[in-house]
């Protein structure tokens, strides 16, 4: 098994094609965007039933990737969470073919 | 018998109030709003709600496409769709001043709430469309096409005055161009809406003919089963938003479509439109959007709360605007088109 490191980023689901197009320049291999039912934080409770338009619908972006590319997504995707509700987090993973990442 | 008109008026109104607050779909809509408040566990599908949203733009779409195609489109109707274009573009400056001067919003949720109400929803459009029906009014399709070009300006407005406070978030990481014009343009709404009308203008009655076993007889049930879930958003969005808002904020979801609607009724009676299509224009004035202006806030100006316009235009204006406004409408458009 080989080290690699894990990105997971839960954001607003408007903002998801600008986080993937930092992921993407930055040259992460590949991504995946999950739905996010629902969630508490800073003192509000957020669900999907609750707007119609789905703007304010959350997302959870995963991808893994070297501890260089995922440090090259990381200033943009800071940039971005300066405007957008969201949070981030990175850990190490193993994973069983490291030339895709 | 000046005290007799009067006395008749108040009773016409009156009956119309009675007759909206009665009807199938503000009953579903308030149980809809009473379960949510109750913390009831009942939901719509969320696929399956998105579904009823497009079937009703649909509907609308295609109606107004048909009664298009019955007469040819004469300068009154280019002035009653300037005239909305219009609106849509002053009714965010307004607002926005009203808030500044009224509540401690900060700017830029102040100028995403102000675009919420200068744009429209189509939701309280349909409604209105039925309540008129029911109050034996008659209206044009081109009306449709209306509700479709007031959901833009409003947008391009508040941005305006967001941008002149110095609120620009159009540099954000990973943005793309043009990608707020492919929102706003190229949302379901627009799409559906302004698809549908082209069709049933091509098509006409005789297409129609051939749809009506899905998209006339349903209507009124598939309205109902929406107003339902509309009930359970707006519902559960209070129950969650409404700390967000002080007292001066939900005063403005309470007036400020007043305003609204007095500024269209004003236009109408300039226009010399009919009563139905006067009561339309002056919902479509008074109504704020949670649908199309929400998604375009989040890529424009995605520091401003949602909570706040969203609990506002969903919680508080949508449920005053289908139960008190759309009577009220009713009964000015009937006075400003004597």
């Amino acid at each position: 098994m080989h080290t690699r490191h894990r990105l997971e980023l839960i954001i607003e689901r408007m903002a998801t094609r600008r986080a993937c197009n930092i992921l993407e320049t930055a040259g992460l291999t590949g991504y995946t965007v999950l739905p996010a039912l629902s969630g508490y934080g800073r003192g509000n409770h957020w669900n999907r039933d609750t707007d119609l338009s789905a703007a304010g619908d959350m997302v959870v972006i995963v991808s893994v990737g070297s501890a260089a590319t995922i440090e090259t997504a990381l200033t943009q995707l800071e940039t971005l969470l300066s405007a957008h509700i969201g949070v981030l987090n990175v850990s190490e993973v193993k994973v069983l073919r490291p030339d895709r990442f | 018998m000046a005290c007799c008109a009067a006395a008749g008026e108040t009773g016409l109104a009156m009956d119309i109030a009675l007759a909206t607050l009665l009807s199938p779909m503000v009953l579903f809509f308030l149980l809809g709003l009473g379960a949510a408040l109750l913390k009831s566990q009942m939901s719509i599908p969320e696929a399956f709600a998105k579904g009823l949203a497009i079937y009703l733009m649909m509907s609308i779409g295609l109606k107004g496409g048909v009664e298009m195609s019955k007469n040819a489109l004469g300068p009154d109707v280019v002035l009653v769709m300037l005239s909305g274009i219009g609106l849509s573009f002053l009714l965010p400056i307004i607002a926005f001043a009203l808030l500044r001067a009224s509540s401690r919003l900060e700017r830029t949720d102040a100028a995403a709430v102000a675009a919420h109400y200068g744009s429209i929803s189509i939701v309280t459009f349909v409604a209105a469309g039925q309540a008129v029906e029911a109050a034996g009014l008659v209206t044009s399709g081109y009306l449709v096409a209306v509700a479709a070009m007031m959901e833009v300006p409003a947008i391009i407005s508040a941005l305006m005055i967001a941008y002149r406070g110095g609120q620009n978030d159009s540099a954000i990481a990973g943005a793309e161009r043009g990608e707020l014009a492919q929102e706003v343009l190229l949302n379901a709404s627009v799409v559906v809406l302004i698809g549908s009308l082209v069709i049933g203008w091509l098509t006409g009655a005789q297409g129609m003919d051939r749809i009506a076993p899905f998209f006339v007889e349903p209507f009124q049930g598939v309205l109902c089963l929406f107003l339902l879930d509309m009930g359970l958003s707006a519902g559960r969005g209070l129950r969650n938003g409404w700390r967000l808002l002080g007292p001066a904020a939900i005063g403005f979801g309470l007036y400020m479509p007043l305003i609204s609607a007095g500024l269209a009724a004003g236009l109408a009676l300039l226009n010399g439109m009919p009563a139905g299509d006067a009561a339309l224009l002056i919902t479509l004035a008074a109504s704020s959007s949670y649908i199309a202006v929400p998604a375009a806030m989040r890529l424009v100006l995605p520091k401003a709360k949602p909570a706040i316009y969203l609990t506002l235009s969903l919680g508080i204006t949508f449920p005053f605007n289908l139960i008190v406004g759309l009577p009220l409408y009713i009964w000015l458009a009937g006075l400003v088109t004597r």
